[in-house]
């Protein structure tokens, strides 16, 4: 297995009756490390080669949306942790990582996300995550494990709600040949 | 104006029940996999590692979430146009895109209605769509609203 370290997917490890006792924790805000920019919104489209105008022409942009806007899809990036700080604070993880189980990876399963306003550059995003569920345990292709459920808010800084987004992973240890 | 968007727009009255979304097609390569930690900062090894995935009972590295989204958001905007709004989404992963498949995009309009909003009236369109990969394995299913302008005014 290779380096987790530093990833912000540092797994905690821990039992199915560990993660029922954290269903309902929410995390405190956390503000993710640069405002929405240009540079990349566009490494973003070229990878999706995606053409919108709101990405790539600002006169456009200004007139329909105020500004040039992320891609939806971006919504993540904007509070991903960062691997290395000075003074070398260590990265948040995701909540869902945190979650001890016994799976010592995992894939995701699902992603429903409501977006109340456009999200633009400029826009300093926050996130608040809470975890929802964990399943018993399951066995899929992949392996044998619990499907983990989260319910993220995210807000922009003036504090008005942007998206609202639960997502379902599956951590998972592969089953013994 | 710039060479290569397409400004087109479709507007809620163009739009009718079962009416399809064009076919979007696209090879994943291995440094387009690669993209995905570059462009969203996502160092999860699943999507860099060849070694780690294959830990993991996959065959090598695979596209992250967001590059699913993405490729669903572009394929609703590359359709609505860009003065469409996404509303919601919501993506069940089945099957991982790896590093040298094909995304295969499709999709239909499920049905419209007008929803009764602070400040007015928004047109929605509901869609669903599929993405396989090059075999026509399923990957990921979506139900997805977008809004889109009106004519009338």
């Amino acid at each position: 297995m290779s380096d987790l370290g530093g990833t912000g997917y540092d797994i905690a490890m821990g039992t199915y009756e560990d993660a029922v006792s954290m269903i309902g924790h929410t995390t405190p805000v956390r503000f993710g490390e640069a405002p929405v920019n240009v540079a990349m919104v566009r490494h973003f489209a070229a990878m999706v080669r995606d053409a919108n105008a709101g990405f790539w022409d600002e006169d456009f942009a200004a007139e329909q949306w105020g500004g040039c806007i992320a891609p939806p899809a971006m919504l993540m990036t904007w509070v991903m942790p960062i691997e290395w700080r000075p003074g070398g604070a260590l990265p948040v993880p995701l909540l869902t990582a945190r979650v001890p189980l016994p799976g010592t990876t995992f894939v995701n399963a699902s992603n429903d996300t409501e977006f109340f306003h456009p999200i633009r550059v400029g826009d300093v995003l926050n996130v608040s995550e809470e975890l929802v569920d964990v399943s018993v345990e399951k066995r899929t292709a992949l392996g044998t494990g619990h499907f983990v459920t989260t319910c993220s808010t995210f807000r922009r800084q003036d504090g008005t709600m942007v998206a609202r987004m639960t997502n379902v992973l599956f951590r998972f240890g592969a089953d013994d040949a | 104006m710039i060479d290569g968007v397409d400004y087109s727009q479709r507007y809620f009255e163009d739009v009718q029940p079962n009416d399809e979304l064009p076919q979007v097609e696209d090879l994943i390569t291995y440094r387009r996999v690669i993209m995905n930690p570059a462009t969203t900062w996502d160092y999860f090894p699943g999507h860099h590692d060849p070694a780690y995935a294959r830990a993991q009972g996959q065959p090598t590295i695979y596209v992250n979430t967001m590059h699913f989204l993405g490729f669903i958001d572009r394929m609703i905007t590359e359709w609505a146009g860009p003065r469409s709004f996404l509303v919601r989404r919501n993506v069940s992963t089945l099957m991982s895109i790896y590093a040298g498949d094909t995304m295969v995009g499709s999709g239909h309009v499920v049905g419209t209605r007008r929803e009764e909003m602070e400040g007015g009236v928004r047109c929605l369109v509901d869609l669903e769509l599929a993405v396989t990969n090059q075999h026509g394995t399923p990957c990921a299913s979506v139900l997805a609203t977008v809004a889109v302008p009106t004519r009338a005014t």
